[in-house]
């Protein structure tokens, strides 16, 4: 349990044992259950895809064949999946290692697989598991102020580099003009957003709208990915908490499996004190 | 406990300065990236699957890339320059990134590969004026799957 125990022999009332929330393990379930609702998001489609994959193979001789393998696939995902299931629940500090390091290993795995490379989910997942592996070793420091602040110091930076990625990729002409997003998004994506948009505005104009969508992104990533990790740790993590949130709220909600891990490793700055 | 004290047990801390290391040199890679041709020539061919080796683009995976390029595919049922009624409904689609996942990744495998019938590949991605395409052929075999074959990877355009 999350919640450690103190008690005080001053009176019989004081004698009642209090609850205290530990905020460095409460830090550590944040980012566990980030990584596990990210994991398990798309579940049915996982599962749908390990199907496809059994029945129609891929033989290419740039993968080695154990990455082509639909079983070490669907092993890695259930083996990450487990190991961070027990690492929300357990209070022992060697399974916390253990577990954060299979996560780490799975990720990996699942970041160079055929069948599994695309998907940004593991390469948010992966960090957060660097993290995770990272903070388990710490937190049995004493002074938990620091761990905290270098926690959520540790979280921003990802997050920030993260959203770097996306910006850096966007600076290119075909962004600027919206003409990606555009063909993306606002052609024939189902989503309450573009449908919406689509019946409510002639051609012109969604296409005048995608470019400026577009150009709010590049400039969203861009301004957070070199900022972001400059606040101050509570402002910083509410502000890539609700820009997470609203990137997968205003475009496609299959992106909380991406973004699941950078919530729960942005929500560490909420327990974090600045000096 | 003083904050000299906390800043001692920071240097200490090999992990946290190992991570926050990775994290600087990704985003120096990253920031690199609009004025140094190479690298995204190296990020285009890991969206391709063409880097020089499975260990070159491996060591890339931990380098976040959503939403990167401007990535087209055109499937084909026939080889290039035999008339393709499936090419003109599919042509100049973008993808999001890895545009190689049309046919690797699960829903588009399938929607492209289940009549197991030989398919074509397209692919290429652009960066400010540099652009790679990519041909690939799909060629189904006897256990019910697919051999990827290369056929081409070219330069078509850098205008700097």
């Amino acid at each position: 349990m999350s919640e450690m125990l103190e008690s005080s022999d001053q009176s019989p009332a004081e004698l009642e044992p209090k609850l205290t929330i530990n905020p460095a393990v409460v830090a550590h379930r944040f980012v566990q259950a980030g990584m596990l609702l990210g994991l398990v998001w798309k579940w049915s489609f996982f599962v749908t895809s390990a199907g496809i994959y059994a029945k129609i193979p891929l033989e290419d001789p740039f993968f080695p064949s154990w990455l082509e393998s639909v079983w070490t696939l669907s092993l890695v995902y259930l083996g990450s999946v487990a190991a961070i299931l027990l690492n929300l629940i357990t209070g022992s500090r060697i399974l916390q290692r253990v577990c954060s390091a299979i996560t780490l290993l799975g990720a990996s795995v699942l970041c160079i697989h055929q069948g599994s490379y695309n998907d940004m989910t593991f390469v948010t997942t992966w960090w957060a598991s660097l993290w995770s592996l990272w903070y388990v070793y710490r937190m049995d420091d004493l002074d938990q102020g620091p761990l905290l602040r270098r926690a959520a110091f540790l979280s921003r930076i990802i997050i920030s580099m993260i959203l770097l990625g996306g910006a850096a990729g966007k600076w290119t002409g075909e962004y600027w003009s919206g003409d990606v997003l555009y063909d993306i998004y606002f052609v024939d994506r189902e989503f309450w957003l573009f449908n919406w948009m689509r019946s409510s505005m002639d051609a012109d104009a969604l296409r005048w709208a995608a470019t400026w969508h577009s150009r709010m992104v590049i400039a969203t990533e861009t301004i957070a990915g070199l900022g972001l990790w400059l606040l101050p740790a509570r402002a910083a993590a509410i502000v890539a908490i609700l820009l997470l949130a609203s990137i997968a709220l205003m475009s496609n909600f299959f992106l909380f499996s991406v973004l699941f891990s950078l919530i729960g490793l942005a929500a560490v700055g909420l327990l974090a004190h600045d000096r | 406990m003083t904050n000299n004290t906390s800043d001692r047990k920071t240097s200490r801390d090999a992990g946290f300065l190992a991570i926050c290391l990775l994290v600087v040199i990704n985003a120096v890679w990253l920031l690199l990236m609009p004025w140094v041709p190479s690298i995204a020539q190296a990020t285009i061919n890991r969206f391709h699957l063409t880097s020089s080796s499975f260990a070159v683009w491996a060591i890339q995976f931990p380098i976040p890339t959503m939403y990167n390029f401007a990535n087209r595919f055109e499937v084909r049922e026939f080889p290039e320059g035999m008339l393709d009624p499936l090419a003109e409904t599919s042509q100049h689609r973008y993808v999001n990134h890895f545009p190689s996942r049309k046919f690797t990744f699960a829903n588009t495998r399938y929607q492209y590969l289940h009549e197991h019938t030989d398919r074509w590949f397209n692919i290429d991605s652009s960066y400010r004026g540099q652009t790679i395409e990519t041909r690939f052929h799909l060629k189904p075999i006897e256990t019910g799957g697919f051999e990827v074959i290369r056929l081409s990877t070219k330069k078509v355009g850098h205008h700097e």
